[in-house]
């Protein structure tokens, strides 16, 4: 089932938690909202669910007004960042009761309740747990739990608030991966509220990238990678580079030392090209102030030596390791795929 | 890590003070607990005692300390319940819901521990008492409340007033609401996200909070002191018949039924330790469910 969200405006006292927010997505899809905290990101799903009343504008859920409609009539899933099981039931009945909280009319009978969570204990691979309490599980099964209970009521919409946000980082790889091949399975229409870029680039059929109240872009996780319509958008999804530059000619780009250039260019630390000679006009000279060669991608710090500026660099790994750098060294650098942000368009090389 | 018993001797002395410092101090809580707590409560046992078996069953079986009993359990059992009710939809307003007022009603609900409990008895005193500003209705109704069972309750319910409120409100703030939102997405109605999601998550804490209320209940004496008018077998709850044999000299009599009371207290001190135990075991969870991983 779709959902439409149109001019969204959300206020808590003085403070504007969402901006007049339009938002589009499509049945069946995988959304990620991303943002800072404090971006409203969290309060649009809440008024998505339900659980939050927007100030003005509408919701509808696939194409049926649904702004004013009750949480619990909206047949929504939700997932919360810290869980929010039932504690003091088992992880069976937490799933159960969903189905159990039903009007006498529309309940399963006692045998098809059980068939139906031991059906979605199967799922989320905790069968031989159902009768445990929340406070014996680990938290990746917790999470687990909340969102099989989350999916007992066959929702139409799956909302995710920061699913993955209170794990550590190896269960948090394997839980999205999970969610991702779930998602591949069951179809439903799904979105979900992450901080972390990664998680979403990784996860999310769409991105969308939301800053103070408002959304920035949307699109595809190679389309906000690959063009990002602004700074913000550029410095949330990865760490940057920020080179003053001059254009010279059609496609050069010069690197002047001090700030009088025209604009700032905008580089990605694996777009930075380092190397032990210059061989073009472009190439900056720089010392290398820092290495850090452990893991997949190792990380150079690196000195301008005509302004001073530190740039950070990542390395595949072979060049890498056919440079051998050292600290203290003198080297050149090149910055490509640079992109500059004018008014309204963007515009790379 | 913390623990001391977990660390080597010499560990154990740097987080400890010299032996002499913790003898002297744990010496004087000792002497300080026996002579003001101990030592009384025994001593009320003794003195009831002190004249025989017999004197003391003839006490407590004396027609007017059955009365006295009678009127406390059901000064009790009206005052407890109707404040168990008002406690919990007081705490359930002021922990999961937002409103005007709310802090306001939070002083309220403190106000009868701050109140000294005579002047609660003399406001109800003012108000239904005959030269009171309800006191000549009243009168050309029939209805009686100062110095009749209907004040000693009204002056019960407002004095106990708190202890299950008090006790729940923080209970159930740390919950937060999580579960309650959980419940109504998953389509529960008002009803069931109470009954079945924040009614268990406090279950102990309210047992606490009628544990404490009940001892109170049974145990006040300045308001219903000032409410009652001491009419011998009619409007005379426990506490006040110990102060009337008192001051009749009769102590052991007198003893014989501060010894009830003090049952009481006992029971309710070895109900708060089980519950208390319980009630932290619920924080805890609510803890441990944000800290783990």
């Amino acid at each position: 089932m779709g959902i439409e969200v149109n001019k969204i405006t959300k206020k808590f006292g003085t403070y504007t938690a969402l901006d007049q927010v339009d938002l589009e997505v499509c049945s069946g899809e995988l959304v990620a909202l991303l943002g800072p905290s404090g971006s409203g990101k969290t309060t649009l799903l809440r008024v998505i669910s339900g659980l939050e009343t927007p100030d003005a504008g509408s919701v509808h859920f696939a194409g049926e007004e649904a702004t004013r409609r009750h949480v619990r009539e909206r047949q929504v899933g939700f997932v919360f960042q810290h869980y929010a099981l039932f504690r003091h039931m088992t992880v069976f009945d937490n799933i159960a009761f969903g189905l159990t909280v039903k009007p006498k009319g529309q309940r399963l009978d006692k045998g098809r309740i059980r068939e139906r969570v031991n059906q979605l204990l199967h799922l989320i691979q905790l069968d031989n747990l159902a009768d445990r309490y929340p406070a014996h599980l680990s938290g990746g099964q917790r999470q687990r739990v909340a969102l099989a209970r989350a999916l007992a009521t066959e929702p139409r919409v799956l909302l995710l608030d920061e699913p993955f946000g209170a794990l550590d980082a190896k269960v948090r790889q394997e839980l999205r991966h999970w969610l991702r091949k779930l998602h591949d399975e069951i179809h439903v229409t799904s979105v979900f509220v992450t901080h972390d870029q990664e998680e979403a680039l990784e996860v999310a059929d769409r991105v969308v990238i939301m800053n103070e109240g408002r959304i920035e872009q949307i699109g595809t996780p190679e389309e906000v990678y690959e063009n990002p319509v602004n700074p913000f958008v550029f410095t949330f999804l990865g760490n940057a580079n920020l080179f003053p530059c001059r254009k010279a000619g059609a496609d050069d780009l010069v690197f002047p030392s001090v700030e009088a250039a025209p604009t700032i260019g905008y580089v990605r630390p694996g777009d930075i090209h380092i190397k032990r000679s210059a061989d073009g006009t472009e190439d900056l000279e720089a010392q290398v102030l820092f290495v850090q060669g452990a893991g997949a991608l190792p990380r150079i710090e690196l000195r301008r030596l005509d302004n001073d500026q530190v740039v950070k660099a990542d390395l595949p790994r072979e060049t890498y390791l056919q440079l051998e750098l050292k600290v203290g060294e003198r080297v050149f650098m090149r910055p490509t795929h640079v992109k500059i942000f004018g008014q309204g368009t963007p515009e790379g090389t | 890590m913390h623990d001391p018993s977990r660390l080597s001797p010499a560990a154990k002395d740097a987080l400890t003070e010299p032996a002499p410092v913790r003898w002297l101090l744990t010496g004087l809580a000792l002497v300080f607990l026996a002579l003001f707590l101990v030592v009384p409560l025994v001593s009320v046992f003794v003195q009831a005692l002190d004249k025989g078996w017999d004197t003391y069953w003839t006490a407590i079986t004396d027609p007017e300390a059955l009365a006295a009993m009678r009127l406390t359990l059901l000064t009790a059992a009206i005052s407890v319940p109707l404040n168990l009710v008002f406690g919990i939809s007081a705490s359930w307003a002021i922990a999961k819901f937002t409103f005007r007022g709310k802090n306001l009603l939070i002083t309220l609900i403190d106000l009868p521990f701050s109140v000294s409990p005579v002047i609660s008895g003399l406001i109800y005193v003012l108000l239904f008492g005959l030269q009171g500003w309800l006191g000549p209705w009243l009168a050309a109704h029939g209805l009686k409340i100062v110095f009749a069972v209907p004040g000693i309750v009204l002056a019960t319910i407002f004095v106990t007033f708190p202890f299950v409120a008090r006790e729940l409100i923080p209970l159930m703030q740390a919950q937060g609401t999580e579960e309650e939102e959980a419940a109504l997405v998953l389509g529960a109605s008002g009803w069931q996200v109470f009954y079945r999601v924040t009614l268990p998550n406090v279950i102990w804490g309210v047992l606490y909070g009628v544990i404490l209320c009940n001892a109170r209940a049974m145990g006040e004496f300045g308001a219903v002191s000032v409410v009652s008018g001491h009419i011998r077998g009619l409007t005379n709850t426990m506490p006040l018949h110990v102060e009337i044999l008192y001051n009749e000299y009769n102590f052991a009599a007198a003893f014989a039924v501060a010894s009830l009371l003090a049952m009481l207290a006992l029971f309710t001190l070895a109900a708060k330790t089980v519950l208390e135990r319980k009630v932290r075991r619920d924080t805890k969870a609510t803890a441990d469910s944000f800290v783990r991983e």
